[in-house]
């Protein structure tokens, strides 16, 4: 059982049986499309926290991006979805390699307080050029894709799109962390001095992590434009990137099923807590400061332990990958 | 004369800056620890200013034991929770003080209410000093007066006592202290109630200028980290100087070009660690 | 080892979350109610106006009683102040049958909610103040109480310039964003065509809280007036900078759009003396239903209503009579029978433009008293005049669609 969980189908069935089971627990379609595009933004994010070991606080700028970008390439170049989608990753790849680029000169702390500094100039750059951006106010009238000659308007049609999209990156992350990249990766996030004792590019290898998770979070961001119907300000604002990395942590590190987990559980707790108490973020600070203590493997640690619990074998020594800088 | 008049504003406003900047670098120094919950106790410090002068007690009562308040409520957080999250990676103490500050920032709410608060400056420093066609408030003067001489007894108190040395002993080699014998565990929750202390006193401090609100630490917090990164972490004249650097540059850009001020802050922050990444005085 | 009991603890915590949704699917789609959303910021920066708006909600449907039949419940949905969670929540009420929705504190989140009730074919009214709602961003379902920047402008600048001839020289401070702007412009055309000498103007964006820096600017212009076109704690923040800095006694100090009782509580007596006020309500305001909805909050509520609660009741309130009178909660239907309403409101007679949705309704320049001039607590103020003065809707760029 609990090698089971290790198995990589069995992570991309579980995505899988995510994309299925949404709908039947859930009454609104749309909390259900934004579990799936933050739980893909928490993937992404993933690969650079878990996989890497890169605390980033940019993930914002890329969620913002994808938003802004899509809504300009839809309304004023009046670009169909389909080609919109892979400008909007490769700008995203693009501004990821740049803020990457610079953001891996330094390390620990300092890498940390970089990529803050990036994400509030982005938000400035955002908030300053509010003829592209719509500034405050947001970039408005961000139209649903269109199949078959008409808008997916109804929230659960929208939902199907989105849970294709979702499990196609799911699918290409989770090659992208399974292969020799992926490890090498890994064994950066281990001992970067060894790393690159035997030979490896490593400043290359996080640059090229940072712009698929760059690509992969503007998508998201794009996909939530088209959900909400606007690029809000408030996607390229600092407190999305805390919010991504929180869902992150929560879900549990070098594990991209567990970031899904993480970002379904942040919603939909929240979505719980704020319908009984307007003051639930109490609950979530007191969470967050549980996780730091007592439950450092996040959601997924607990999956584990369930399982271990079940085969009566023991879980620690069963997963490798420990979070760890 | 503008110009000029700027830099003056620029002080006042440098100095509350280093004041609220010093105790998040010392933490850090010592502790290597990144706390995002120090604009909370900034807050907390504010608050409990504001409501002992609400019953009725002095201002100048209600400075001290705002900021006094606030160092042995973080001293007690740091030694029921925090201390447990030390060894883990940085990812965990960003999440537990994260946590840490939607817990006070909530509760500040629950307390007092959503809705902010004013607290006038006290008697006989509400008024103004007219210099030539300039006003300037005899309140912010004081600020400057009165950050000055911490600073100087927090200088002393880091540089010329045992504390200081142990402490900075203690930010180059915890394993050592601990093999002299020193109990690491006090001191660290003596240093972070320290800094955590200042947040407070700072809080207190800039209440009568800005108010009190909720939500005052989210923007107490940027600031504090731009004004650690750029002097230096850890490091005591890195605050001083960059929380100066940021109050004139800040003042000044109000005449120059208001709407580039945030940009050019974080512009330079990210500057300044990209090329001197141990900032202006930090120590290598 | 492995510690069974902790293991327990924290799945169930974990359990308790995650199982909870197909329990409340049950629950929240009570049958049989006519419910009135009230999209709100009920956490987040703005949770202090989300509170009191939920509030009179509330009591509009508890006065409504039952409509077409049916028990009127008014239920708040947490925007969080963000126009992504504003957008779902009015989304997801909607896929439960809710039509009527009556809230939208901040202008982000009322231009998204307002295209998203209008696709799901209902009717929001707000109390936003982007002048686009009723603007450019018009539609079909949106409907505004609030007097846009053009009128709460001309509302408190045209009667101080008539008031006090001899102050010519101005100076402004403005939030860099749409809605600065539009003060901005409208002041700046008002100044023009007075004859007045704008001396200057300071723009801060919006995650600003120090103003000594622009103060001092104003100061060196050596204005008569200071007129401050920021809102919120912004505004908070300025006056209150402004005031220690000495300015009271060497200018004139407007502050053109203040969120009215909310903001006087968190200012205090001291710093409102003496101070103009733009605001688009006051509970003192002398108008049958005010006084009736005055009375009747004091006495069960215990406080006077301020601008978030009486914005909220009102909307709330004629949503609720149109379906009443349409026979219907759909949107059209709703929207038909708002249209060209001529009512009995709380700033005396009120009547919604058939073309852009914008009601048609007093702003009023107010003026803070001294502390012992006040008759109760909530007394900050005295109303100086009101009038109604608004941009044709072809000026205001409104194309229905």
């Amino acid at each position: 059982m609990t090698r089971l969980l290790e198995r990589p189908l069995v992570h991309f069935a579980l995505a899988a049986i995510t994309v299925l089971v949404l709908p039947l627990v859930l009454r609104s379609g749309t909390l259900a499309s934004e579990i799936l595009i933050y739980g893909l933004a928490a993937a992404a994010c993933n690969l650079l926290l878990g996989y890497t070991g890169l605390l980033s606080f940019g993930q914002g700028i890329f969620f913002g991006l994808g938003s802004y970008v899509s809504g300009l390439l839809l309304l004023r170049a009046g670009w169909p979805a389909p080609v919109m989608l892979p400008a909007v990753a490769l700008v995203g790849a693009a501004t990821a390699t740049a803020v990457g680029w610079l953001s891996i000169r330094r390390q620990g702390v300092y890498f940390v307080m970089l990529t803050l500094a990036f994400s509030q100039l982005f938000y400035f750059l955002a908030y300053t050029f509010s003829d592209l951006t719509g500034g405050d106010n947001g970039l408005l009238n961000v139209p649903r894709p269109r199949l078959g000659g008409r808008a997916l308007a109804d929230p659960w049609s929208y939902y199907a799109y989105v849970a294709v999209l979702f499990l196609a990156l799911f699918a290409v992350l989770q090659r992208v962390a399974l292969s020799t990249f992926g490890r090498t990766l890994l064994a950066i996030r281990d001992n970067e001095a060894r790393a690159s004792a035997i030979g490896f590019p490593v400043r290359a290898f996080k640059v090229a992590a940072f712009a698929i998770s760059g690509a992969v979070t503007a998508l998201a961001g794009a996909l939530h434009a088209m959900l909400i119907g606007v690029a809000p300000l408030s996607n390229i604002e600092y407190h999305t990137s805390e919010t991504l990395l929180i869902m992150t942590i929560i879900g549990g590190g070098a594990n991209l099923f567990a970031s899904v987990l993480g970002a379904a559980f942040y919603l939909v707790a929240g979505d719980l807590l704020s319908a009984i108490w307007p003051r639930w973020l109490l609950l979530l600070g007191a969470l967050l400061i549980a996780i730091a203590l007592f439950m450092q493997r996040g959601l997924w640690g607990l999956v584990e332990r369930a399982a271990a619990l079940v085969t009566r074998a023991p879980a620690e020594g069963a997963v490798p990958e420990e979070s760890r800088p | 004369m503008t110009y000029l008049f700027q830099i003056l504003n620029g002080i006042g406003l440098g100095m509350l800056y280093f004041l609220l900047a010093v105790g998040l670098s010392v933490i850090f120094g010592l502790l290597q620890f990144v706390n995002f919950a120090h604009g909370a106790f900034y807050m907390l410090g504010a608050y409990l200013a504001y409501a002992m002068v609400e019953r009725g007690v002095s201002f100048w009562l209600a400075l001290p034991l705002a900021g006094l308040a606030v160092a042995v409520l973080a001293a007690v957080t740091e030694a029921v929770l925090l201390r447990r999250v030390y060894k883990q990676a940085h990812t965990f103490h960003i999440l537990a003080t994260v946590g840490l500050a939607l817990v006070v920032q909530e509760i500040v709410i629950i307390v007092w209410g959503p809705i902010g608060g004013n607290l006038a400056p006290p008697e006989g420093l509400s008024g103004i000093v007219i210099l030539g066609d300039f006003v300037y408030p005899e309140y912010r003067l004081f600020v400057i007066a009165f950050t000055a001489v911490l600073a100087g007894a927090l200088w002393w108190l880091l540089e010329g006592t045992r504390l200081g040395a142990i402490v900075r002993a203690g930010s180059e080699s915890a394993e050592d202290m601990a093999l002299l014998g020193y109990d690491t565990r006090r001191i660290n929750t003596a240093v972070f109630g320290l800094g955590a202390g200042l947040a407070g006193l700072a809080g207190a401090l800039a209440a009568p200028i800005r108010g009190v609100d909720p939500f005052m630490s989210v923007e107490a917090l940027s600031v504090a980290f731009v004004v650690v990164v750029i002097g230096g972490m850890g490091s005591y004249a890195g605050a001083l100087a960059a929380g100066l650097a940021v109050g004139i540059a800040q003042s000044l850009m109000a005449t120059l070009w208001p709407e580039g001020a945030r940009l050019m802050i974080y512009l330079g922050m990210a500057a300044i660690i990209v090329m001197m990444p141990r900032g202006l005085f930090g120590r290598a | 080892m492995l510690n069974r009991r902790a293991f327990l603890t924290q799945t169930a915590l974990a359990a308790a979350t995650l199982g909870a949704p197909p329990l409340l699917r049950g629950a929240a789609a009570a049958e049989g109610n006519l419910v009135v959303g009230a999209p709100l910021p009920m956490s987040g920066a703005f949770a202090a106006n989300g509170k009191f708006a939920a509030l009179g909600a509330a009591l509009a449907a508890e006065e409504a009683g039952t409509v077409l039949g049916r028990k009127v419940v008014a239920r708040d949905l947490d925007t969080e102040g963000k126009p992504a969670t504003a957008a779902r929540r009015v989304q997801e009420a909607m896929a439960e049958g809710t039509r009527l929705f009556a809230g939208g504190i901040l202008s982000s989140e009322a231009l998204v909610m307002g295209k998203e009730v209008m696709n799901g074919g209902g009717v929001f009214f707000t109390t936003a103040g982007a002048d686009e709602i009723t603007g450019k961003e018009c539609n079909r379902g949106t409907f505004r109480w609030s007097v846009p920047t053009y009128g709460a402008i001309a509302q408190t600048v045209r009667p101080l310039i008539a008031q006090m001839p001899q102050a010519k020289r101005w100076y402004t401070i403005t939030p860099q964003y749409v809605f600065g702007e539009g003060l901005l412009s409208a002041a700046k055309a008002v100044f023009q065509e007075k004859g007045i000498e704008h001396v200057g103007n300071s723009y801060h964006s919006l995650a600003e809280k120090e103003f000594s820096g622009y103060l001092t600017n104003a100061i060196a212009a050596k204005p008569d007036v200071l007129l401050i076109l920021s809102f919120g704690s912004q505004s908070s923040d300025t006056l209150r900078q402004a005031v220690s800095f000495g300015l009271k006694k060497r200018m004139t100090i407007v502050l053109a759009w203040a969120s009215g009782l909310e903001q006087f509580e968190a200012l205090g007596p001291d710093l409102c003396e003496g101070i103009y006020f733009g605001a688009q309500y006051w509970h003192g305001v002398d108008t049958p239903l005010n006084t009736a909805l005055v009375a009747k909050v004091r006495e069960t509520r215990k406080f006077s209503p301020n601008y978030s609660f009486a914005g909220s009741y009102l909307l709330s309130k004629l949503l609720l009579d149109a379906a009443a009178k349409a026979g219907s909660t759909e949107g059209p239907a709703v929207t038909k029978a708002l249209e060209g309403l001529t009512y009995a409101g709380l700033t005396g007679e009120e009547q919604i433009r058939a073309a852009d949705h914008q009601v048609i309704k007093d702003y009023y320049l107010l003026k803070g008293k001294p502390k012992a001039k006040m008759a109760d607590k909530d007394d900050f103020v005295d109303i100086v005049s009101s009038g109604k003065s608004f941009l044709s809707p072809e000026a205001a760029e409104c194309k229905m669609t």
